[in-house]
This record gives C-alpha cells, sequence and structure tokens, in this order.
C-alpha cells in the first residue's frame, strides 16, 4: 500500500506536464436517426452546417484536450477521412487525434470500452464523451476537481457532468432521462435511476442505506445527462472485468453504486454555467440546433467559432447568412428569425424560411416554404414545395410541388418525384443495392452486421397496413421516378425484444415533431409544471415525491418506507437463516482451499464470488476468513520458538487473503480476531498471531492503537452472560495494552512483544 | 534552420492565438493587443526575408489571420496596423540616404494632400536619422544581409509597441486631476481598467464621489464599485435603472471603450449608450478613457446591429426556463453598444485629449492608409 501511494504523489506533481485524453465513442449504438444512417455514421451528420464530430472536437478543445481517441464502429474509413480532412489534423491544432476502429460485433458502448482497455491506450484520468457532444462547459475545471478529489478518495472512478435545466426543457430528453440522487455536500451521487418516457416511470426505488448514511440527500429530475465522464484509469477495466456491463449510464453507473464489493464512488458535477447536451435522437437534434441558432453555446455559435469554420455574418433575429458573399437570395425571398444559410445557397423568389438550417450549395426554388425544416448541403428544392418540422439530407432532389409534413426523415441522395406527398413521420431512403453499390465504390467492406440485414427485409418487403400502400404504389407517395423507398412506420415486429428505452413507443418521444400527446408520459408537464419544478431542486431526505402526477403525490414515500418497516421482522428472520448459509459456504470453500493448497488469488475470486452470488455481508467473510486463518495454526505446547515458527508460516502463507476479500478494514480484522480468540482454544496465542500481523505488514500500528480506544475492545457493552468471552476479551485487550506500550516505549522489536505477552 | 521550419513554428504560435481568439479565451482589448504584439515579434524575429515587401507581406497574412479569427476584437487588427506602419517607419528611416529624396521633394504642401500625407511625425524622424549605412535589398550573394541589417530596428520599433500597451493606463490617467474637480459626482459604467486606474489617478489630488452603475446582465459594475471603494474613493453602487433619475446630479459621466471608430463613435459595453441617451438629455458631459490602440480605422457602416457581439442568453435568462425556451422566446444578450458621436465630447487617450470629429486624424497618424484592409 504505501509505495502505491507514493506514486500517485508524483504523477500529481507532475500533474502539469501531464497530457490530459479525451475518447470519444462516435457510435451511436442504435438506430434512431435510420435512414439518415444507412450510408454515413451518425456522428457525421451535420448540425448548424458542421459534423457532429466536429462539434465535439471543438468541445474537447475547449477544455484543452490534447490527445483524443475516436472509437468508430459503422463506416470507420468515412469517419477517418473526416478526421484526416478537418482542420484538426494539421499539426497547428495542437490536439493529436487517434481513430480506433472497433469490430462490427460491439455494440454496446460497454464493449466499445472493453475494447480501449485491450488497446491500452489511458495513461491518466481521461474525458469519456459520446460522439454526439455539443458543449462549452469547461471540462478542465472538471478534470481538475476530478483530480483533487482522487488525491483524497482513491475510490472516486468517476465524475459526470451533468447540466441543470428544468423538468421540462426542449434539449433534455423525455424518452430517456434519468434521476440522480446526490449527497449534497459531497455531490456523490448515490444512486442513479433511469428513467424513460413510455411506459410512465411512476415510481423510484432509493435503497434505504443511503439515507441513514448521509444526511443530506438530494433527489433531481432537473438535469440533463450530457454523458459527459471525467474517469480515472480503472474504469475501463472495471468494464473488463464485468463483462455484462452495456450502457455506461444504466449498466456501468448504476452497477458500481449498488455494488458493495467495488467500493468505489462516482461523483456529478453539476454545470451551473455553460451549455452541454448530446444529439441523442432527432428531437435532440431540434433541440441542439436551436439552441445553436440562440446563441446558449456561446461561444461556440456559427458567426463566432464555427468548428468547420465557416463564416457566418449574425442579423437582427438569429439569421446567420455565409459571409463571403456566395449566398444568392431573392429579393421578395423571406428569412424569418432563427435561420442558417450556408455558402453558395441560392434562394428564389417568394420562398420563405423560417427556423431552418439550410447547408452549403442548395438550391431552393420559388415559393417553397420552410418551417423548421434541417436540408443539409447540396439538396435542392423544387419550386412550391412545403417542408416542415424534417430533416432532408444532402443530395437530395424534391420535385416541385412536393409536400413533406412533420417528423420527415429524408436519406441521401434520394430523389422525390413532382407533388410528392410525404405524411407525417415518413422515412424515405433510397433502395439496398443503390446505397450498398455506392458504398463499395468508395471502398467499404460490405460486410453488413446482421442487424442491419434484418432491417434492411423488413423495409423491403411489400407490407400494406393502415393507408400504407405498398412499393408499386409508391409513386402516389414519393412521385414520378423517385428512387426511394418509405420505411415501415409503426413499432417493429421484435419491439418486444428490445430494450425499455429503444421501444417503439418511448422513442417516439425522441421523435422530431412528434408531440406524442396520445401516449402517458413520465413527467407529464400539464397543470402545475412550475409548482413542480420549484419544490424540485431541493428535496430533502423526509419529502419524496413520485415523478409522475398520474400517481397520487403520497403513494411513493409511504409505500416504500412504511412496508419496508413493516416487514423488516420477517425479513429479520429469513436474513438470519441465508446468512448462516453464506456462513457455512464460505467456511467450506475456505477449507478446501486451504486443503487443496490454492493460489491466493483463486481463493480469493471464490470469495468474493460467493459473497457476490448471496449478497452477503462484507464482515462475513472477513470473520469466517480470519477465524479460518487462526484454526488452522496448530497450537505447540511448551514450545514458544515452534509456535511462533507455526504462526508465521501460517500468517506468511494465507494471512493476505484477510485483505484480498474485496476490502481493507484493519481495525476490524484485529476486532475479529480478538473476538475470535476470546472464545477459542487458541486464546493465548492472540499476542503472538498479533504480533506476527504486523510484521507482515497486515496491520499497523495506527490500526492497533485505533482499535484499543474502541469501547468495544475492552468488552464494554457486551451482555454479561458471555462471562468466559468476555474475559478473553478483556486479556487481549490488555495484551494490544502492552503492545501498544511497547510502540510508546519505541521497542519495537517483535521477539520482545512476543515474550511480554507469553509472560501474560 | 531550413525556411519551411522556421514558418511552421512561427505559424504554431500564429495558430494558437487564432484558436483562442476564435474561443474567446483571450478577450478584452489590451489582453487581445498584448497577445497579437508577442506573436508577431515572434514571427518578425524567425522571419526570414531580403526585401521589405516579403516581410510586409508576411504580416499582412498573419494579421488577417487573426482579424478573420475574431473580427470583433478589433484592437487585433489595430496592432498589426501599427507594426506595419512602425516597421515602415524604420525601413524609411534605414534606406533613407539613397531612397527618399525623391519623394520628399514630391511632399508639395496643398490643401488637396495636406489630410493625405498628414503624417507629421515620419518626417521629423526621417530628419533626425541622417547618418545611416545604407542596406542593400535583394543582394543576390548574401540574402540574408537585408534582415539581419534591419531586424534589430524592428525588434525595436516592436517592443515600442509593446512598452505603450504596457504603460497605457498611466499614461491614459496621467492628466486624470485636470479632468476630475473636488467634490464633484462622476458617474460610471461597467469595470474599465483605464477608468478605473483614470479615477484612481485623480482621487490623489481631489476628493470626489463616484456613482457605479452595475451593468446587467454583467454585473461588472459590482467589482468596478469594489476596487475604487478599496482605492479610498467614495463609491455608490446603484442599479441600471436608476441611472436617468441621478443623471440630474452628475457632474461627468465617464466612459471605458471597446473599439473607437473612424467617425469618433464608439463600441462600449452594454448600459453606455443608455448612459450616454441620459446624460445628453442632462447635458452632462461624457468622458471615454481609452488607449490609442482602441482607434479603429472603420466605420460602422452596417446597420447598428450587425457590428455588435452577442453572448450567450444564459446570463438574461436562465437554461433552466425551460417553458419559456422552448416557445422560442427571443433572447439577446449584447456584449457592447454603439455610441454615435454627438454623443462624447472628449476622448482622452494616451496621445492627448481629442474630440471625436478629430479621430480620422489621429487614424492617419498612427496607420498607413493601404493597411485599413488587410
Amino acid at each position: 500500500m504505501p509505495p502505491k501511494s507514493s506514486t500517485g504523489k508524483e504523477k500529481d506533481l507532475g500533474g502539469e506536464e501531464e497530457v490530459l485524453q479525451a475518447v470519444i465513442l462516435a457510435d451511436s449504438f442504435n438506430k434512431r436517426f435510420r435512414p439518415l444512417t444507412v450510408s454515413k455514421p451518425r456522428c457525421l451528420l451535420p448540425v448548424c452546417n458542421a459534423t457532429l464530430l466536429e462539434w465535439t472536437f471543438e468541445s474537447l478543445a475547449l477544455a484543452g484536450v490534447q490527445e483524443i481517441f475516436v472509437v468508430c464502429r459503422s463506416f470507420p474509413e468515412q469517419v477517418k477521412a473526416a478526421i484526416q480532412d478537418s482542420k484538426w489534423s494539421k499539426p497547428a491544432s495542437g490536439i493529436k487525434i487517434v481513430p480506433i476502429i472497433t469490430s462490427k460485433q460491439t455494440f454496446t458502448p460497454g464493449d466499445a470500452m472493453r475494447d480501449i482497455y485491450t488497446h491500452s491506450i489511458i495513461t491518466s484520468d481521461f474525458v469519456l464523451v459520446m460522439g454526439d457532444l455539443v458543449s462549452n462547459v469547461r471540462i478542465d475545471e472538471v478534470v481538475r476537481i476530478h483530480k483533487e478529489r482522487r488525491k483524497t478518495n482513491k475510490d472516486a472512478i468517476m465524475t459526470m457532468v451533468v447540466k441543470e435545466s428544468g423538468v421540462s426543457h426542449r434539449t433534455r430528453s423525455k424518452g430517456d432521462s434519468s434521476v440522480f440522487v446526490l449527497d449534497a455536500h459531497t455531490s456523490e451521487c448515490l444512486h442513479y435511476e433511469p428513467i424513460i418516457g413510455v411506459p410512465p416511470t411512476k415510481h423510484i426505488r432509493i435503497p434505504r442505506e443511503i439515507l441513514a448514511e448521509h444526511p443530506e440527500v438530494q433527489i433531481r429530475n432537473d438535469l440533463i445527462d450530457c454523458m459527459i465522464d471525467v474517469c480515472s484509469v480503472e474504469v475501463p477495466s472495471l468494464f473488463q472485468d464485468n463483462f455484462d456491463y452495456g450502457d455506461i449510464r444504466r449498466d456501468f453507473v448504476s452497477g458500481v453504486l449498488s455494488s458493495d464489493l467495488l467500493m468505489k464512488n462516482i461523483h456529478c458535477y453539476v454545470a451551473q454555467e455553460g451549455y452541454a447536451a448530446r444529439v441523442a435522437d432527432t428531437r435532440s437534434y431540434d433541440a441542439v440546433s436551436k439552441d445553436i441558432l440562440s446563441r446558449w453555446t456561446f461561444p461556440l455559435v456559427p458567426d463566432d467559432n464555427h468548428p468547420s469554420g465557416h463564416l457566418y455574418e449574425h442579423l437582427r433575429g438569429n439569421k446567420y447568412i455565409a459571409k463571403d458573399n456566395t449566398v444568392s437570395l431573392s429579393r421578395t425571398c423571406k428569412i424569418n428569425s432563427n435561420s442558417l444559410i450556408g455558402s453558395h445557397t441560392s434562394i428564389a423568389a417568394g420562398a420563405t424560411i423560417t427556423s431552418s438550417v439550410i447547408g452549403q450549395r442548395c438550391t431552393i426554388g420559388a415559393d417553397v416554404v420552410l418551417h423548421n425544416a434541417y436540408i443539409f448541403d447540396d439538396t435542392t428544392i423544387g419550386a412550391g414545395s412545403v417542408i416542415k418540422q424534417s430533416i432532408i439530407a444532402s443530395k437530395v432532389e424534391v420535385g416541385e410541388g412536393s409536400v413533406i409534413e412533420r417528423g420527415s426523415l429524408v436519406g441521401d441522395k434520394v430523389v422525390l418525384g413532382k407533388n410528392a406527398r410525404l405524411g407525417p413521420f415518413e422515412r424515405v431512403s433510397r433502395r439496398k443495392e443503390d446505397v450498398l453499390k455506392e458504398l463499395g465504390e468508395d471502398g467499404e467492406d460490405l460486410e453488413e452486421d446482421e442487424d442491419s440485414e434484418d432491417e434492411w427485409e423488413e423495409v423491403e418487403k411489400p407490407h400494406d397496413h393502415g393507408e400504407h400502400l405498398d412499393q408499386e404504389n409508391a409513386p402516389g407517395i414519393l412521385g414520378e421516378g423517385s428512387n426511394g423507398i418509405v420505411w415501415p412506420q409503426g413499432p417493429p415486429e421484435d419491439d418486444e425484444d428490445a430494450d425499455e428505452v429503444e421501444r417503439f413507443d418511448n422513442q417516439r418521444l425522441m421523435r422530431l415533431g412528434d408531440t406524442a400527446s396520445d401516449l402517458e408520459q413520465s413527467d407529464d408537464e400539464d397543470d402545475d409544471s412550475s409548482a413542480y419544478s420549484d419544490s424540485d431542486t431541493e428535496t430533502d431526505a423526509s419529502s419524496f415525491r413520485p415523478f409522475s402526477h398520474t400517481s397520487s403525490r403520497s403513494s411513493f414515500s409511504l409505500h416504500s418506507s412504511t412496508f419496508e418497516a413493516a416487514s423488516s421482522s420477517l425479513h429479520g428472520l429469513s436474513d438470519a437463516a441465508a446468512e448462516q448459509e453464506f456462513r457455512n459456504e464460505l467456511k467450506q470453500s475456505v477449507k478446501r482451499a486451504f486443503e487443496e493448497n490454492h493460489s491466493l488469488d483463486n481463493a480469493a475470486v471464490e470469495l468474493k464470488t460467493l459473497r457476490m452470488a448471496s449478497n452477503g455481508k462484507l464482515r462475513t467473510v472477513r470473520e469466517v476468513v480470519v477465524e479460518a486463518v487462526v484454526e488452522k495454526m496448530t497450537i505447540v505446547e511448551g514450545d514458544a520458538q515452534g509456535q511462533r515458527k507455526e504462526i508465521a508460516e501460517v500468517v506468511d502463507r494465507w494471512g493476505e487473503l484477510i485483505d484480498r476479500i474485496g476490502g481493507v478494514d484493519h481495525e476490524e480484522t484485529i476486532e475479529i480476531l480478538q473476538h475470535h480468540c476470546a472464545k477459542s482454544a487458541r486464546l493465548p496465542l492472540f499476542g503472538q498471531i498479533l504480533a506476527t500481523l504486523y510484521q507482515e505488514d497486515l496491520v499497523d500500528e495506527d490500526d492497533i492503537r485505533a482499535w484499543h480506544t474502541k469501547p468495544e475492545a475492552k468488552g464494554e457493552g457486551k451482555h454479561p452472560k458471555h462471562g468466559a468471552t468476555l474475559e478473553g476479551i478483556k486479556h487481549c485487550w490488555s495484551v494490544g495494552g502492552k503492545m501498544i506500550e511497547q510502540f510508546n516505549a519505541q521497542e519495537s522489536s517483535d521477539e520482545d512483544s512476543d515474550e511480554e505477552s507469553e509472560d501474560e | 534552420m531550413a525556411p519551411e521550419a522556421s514558418t511552421s513554428t512561427s505559424h504554431r504560435s500564429v495558430e494558437v492565438l487564432v484558436s483562442k481568439l476564435r474561443r474567446r479565451q483571450v478577450v478584452g482589448s489590451r489582453e487581445a493587443a498584448l497577445e497579437t504584439v508577442k506573436v508577431l515579434r515572434q514571427v518578425v524575429s524567425r522571419a526570414k526575408f531580403s526585401n521589405i515587401d516579403q516581410l510586409v507581406g508576411l504580416i499582412r497574412s498573419i494579421g488577417k489571420r487573426l482579424v478573420d479569427a475574431q473580427p470583433k476584437e478589433h484592437t487585433v487588427g489595430n496592432t498589426v496596423r501599427k507594426i506595419l506602419h512602425h516597421i515602415r517607419e524604420e525601413y524609411n528611416t534605414a534606406t533613407k540616404g539613397t531612397a527618399t529624396v525623391g519623394s520628399s521633394s514630391r511632399a508639395v504642401f496643398s490643401i488637396a494632400n495636406f489630410v493625405l500625407q498628414g503624417q507629421p511625425r515620419k518626417h521629423t524622424v526621417a530628419q533626425r536619422s541622417e547618418v545611416t549605412t545604407s542596406i542593400r535589398e535583394n543582394d543576390p550573394d548574401d540574402p540574408d544581409s537585408f534582415a539581419k541589417t534591419l531586424k534589430p530596428v524592428l525588434m525595436e520599433a516592436i517592443q515600442d509597441v509593446l512598452d505603450e500597451l504596457e504603460t497605457v493606463y498611466d499614461n491614459v490617467s496621467k492628466n486624470a486631476k485636470d479632468h476630475i474637480h473636488s467634490d464633484e459626482i462622476i458617474l460610471t459604467i461597467g469595470h474599465s481598467k483605464t477608468v478605473e486606474a483614470f479615477l484612481k489617478s485623480a482621487a490623489h489630488y481631489h476628493s470626489y464621489t463616484v456613482i457605479v452603475a452595475e451593468t446587467s446582465p454583467s454585473y461588472s459594475g459590482h467589482e468596478m464599485a469594489r476596487n475604487l471603494s478599496s482605492a479610498g474613493i467614495s463609491t455608490f453602487l446603484v442599479p441600471d435603472s436608476s441611472i436617468y433619475a441621478i443623471m440630474s446630479r452628475v457632474n461627468k459621466v465617464i466612459l471605458g471603450a471597446h473599439a473607437i471608430l473612424a467617425n469618433g463613435g464608439m463600441f462600449a459595453i452594454t448600459g453606455s449608450l443608455l448612459a450616454s441617451s441620459a446624460a445628453r438629455v442632462h447635458s452632462v458631459p461624457i468622458v471615454v478613457c481609452a488607449g490609442q490602440f482602441k482607434i479603429t480605422p472603420l466605420w460602422n457602416l452596417y446597420h447598428e446591429f450587425g457590428a455588435l457581439d452577442f453572448a450567450d442568453p444564459s446570463s438574461v435568462l436562465g437554461f433552466e426556463e425551460g417553458v419559456l425556451v422552448e416557445r422560442e422566446v427571443e433572447v439577446l444578450n449584447p456584449y457592447y453598444d454603439y455610441v454615435s458621436p454627438e454623443m462624447v465630447d472628449v476622448f482622452i487617450t494616451n496621445d492627448g485629449d481629442h474630440p471625436p470629429s478629430s479621430i480620422y486624424r489621429l487614424i492617419k497618424e498612427t496607420y498607413d492608409d493601404e493597411d485599413h484592409e488587410l
């Protein structure tokens, strides 16, 4: 232990020189942006004419990150090329960007983390973000706080950045949010509860221990989780150890917090200032775009520090027009507020553009109406078309007189004929062959993973539910000469198998333009939402509130606390039985280890698994191990030298196991040793054992002193009926006292202490 | 050292400043000017050139990059222009013996080109240094000889610019006691270091009262009031809304500037226009304290909106007001106001006191005409 901490200190001293590393998980691991993402990774989708990856780089550069690892899974060649072409790969940028390509079998962020572990690229505390981050939060400040905390508490492995936003906010996802239980003073995250919108989450469960251990607790449902995590080096290895961790929040954070084996802490950093949000779905795409245009992300705004380096001019009403005089605006076109128009775009007479983002080199025909529309680069919108709350990808051609209703997504290079009519939430892409052919030309590997294979099958097979017509009738919707196909609406067949968050109804909450008013949700903000959010911030431990108006306000608190109290006696009985069984199993296991002479590692792992399996207490394990080790020593009558040798041998071989069971608490070890010796025939050996433990560095002088001052160690507060035991305890205590006297006299020679205690 | 290597390393520092300016990690006009001088000093000290045009071209291209990075920090461009001016001056002095004979004979006094050539200092300097060794440009035998001989003087010239920036507060405030008199009531807004130094300097001679408007939404007035009162000046802090109400009791309004434009108008912290308008109504004189480096050869050509700088709305409306944000309430948080020249009575600079109407002459003296567009 001591050498370890000293190296840590040296590292901290050299902290100035340390390179701040960041890891970007550039894959979404979900399909919320389909079909925009069939031929392009999500991180290369443009937001306000800069790709998400560039926004993320800029956000990290703002924080002084010097080395970035980009973990990409789908279309890695495109991501690589994009990084190569961007200004970030120039030597003057001062940032080193390394793309890391993971296999197609990487399905979750957890897999990606394991991949990072195997690459062993992380050398110190690092920043972990998703490849869809837009932020101006001072992450370097968070890193500083994190490192500061690590100096005093080695177990603080992670700091999550969360942004205060209020319960109802366009940037806060309704379908995938979370409740954080924080310690009011240390901002330690005590409990994490994921919240999904549909079916509504009405209750959360907060373990009772949290309320018992922490005098002041905040339960917060008003935070945006921006998925900026400052992690210690241990984090990837924890993922490696726990191969079932998938999601960083739902599995990792919950797992670490609920595990009393790991003994690790996770903290939160509640960002009061600054902006941070993720573009996790089409709805947040809309929200983040709006936030950028209304300058919440300042100085990351189009006219100031556009991540792609475009220059925009900021006009009254948050209108941004490319500055290089290449935009051609007709005299009669109308640009309303919160709009952004890229360079080389031309807008014909009579067009009306409201709250929309138009990419570079687009052509907008006469009398086109764009309302909340997002048009990527090189797209042509035919005259007289109307597009509302939709995303039109790049190189799309929309025929004249088309109407695209809210929530529609049109994929890359789709051609829509004249008078195309897309209803709400329609998704259109090109046919699979076209997409694949092109990807093949680009030198991409055609190895499609099974998942998307299924997906295409479902898209391409004829389907005819409701007014939806199969492909033969598509021209009616997509117009003459279209190369597109319409993706099926409604829940997919395997919806039930999907993760709760990814189910269709919940996904609707993350869809652009979907009000989802027919769904019952968590966080329903109908009547008194302001009062609701007011009381939200400073909730103390005693006043729980339900998380939805649909459930009655008090049911939650009454339920969990009173019910548990009443049933605790019942629990007590079964607990005792369970504990007895657990103890027996432990004993068996240790005995086996002794008999078969297992290595320490194996024995420790076995004990840990046992404890995990039966959710046992750490103290029980320690008791059993200490007992077993003590009992292992044979009593050698009348030969002090031989006895000492025997003890030394046993402690040398097995003593370390005591510290390897998942937690270290020397005081408790001594206490257990004392209590055990008091009842056992090995009472006279206590002094010698203690001395040997001290020699082997299994206990320190300080631990012995601390133990000795405790009232329990003197046998106070014990029931008098344990007369004999009490005697033993007292005996041990006085032996300990002798030892301390010796420490005091600066005679730490162990032989002396042994003889002293034998004289007793 | 190979020329590529030297340019790339000097570019490195330029790139660093560019990204700092873009990310607003360098803010404030003096800060930006200082950083610019330091970068240019580095560039000039490493540059390889065999005639003056190469050097000027190099500095101009770097200047353009810096200005494009943050067009709203006007002092960056000003500093580049000023250094170019100094470099030409030194060059003319050094090559006086051979080249400038023709040009001086050309300088006929006429009312038509009086303004055009109005660089009086150039003449005096030129006459002072008669004894100089002639320098050969574009020497094919030794291309470095020109750079070698000229560099020390150029470095000195740049050092002068740096020194001027470093002493600007003292020089602006050296005449403070003549502008502020005993028992006067002064109103100021925001936290301008120049104004702070000016007021503190006057406090050595007179006792007077300062009223500081708190200047929402940055509330930089709070810090100003704290600094002034800790210097022993009797200080009041008032909300912005009461500026008009107390104006009748104020003797003088003293403002800081972000940039002074060629027409005598200026960009100054939000609220300056409010204070100036109120002062006009009560005919209270408005005095602006600013370093000369803030004088910018630009006109407010655009409508008053586009030239300003808008920060994030969070200090006006909290981000947590989700319902309002969602309904797309438009929240504006401008950094600067444009105060037109009619409002201002006098500019106090480290180069003397000037009325707004003669700012154009200062620009003529400080910068070369060809550098107005970098």
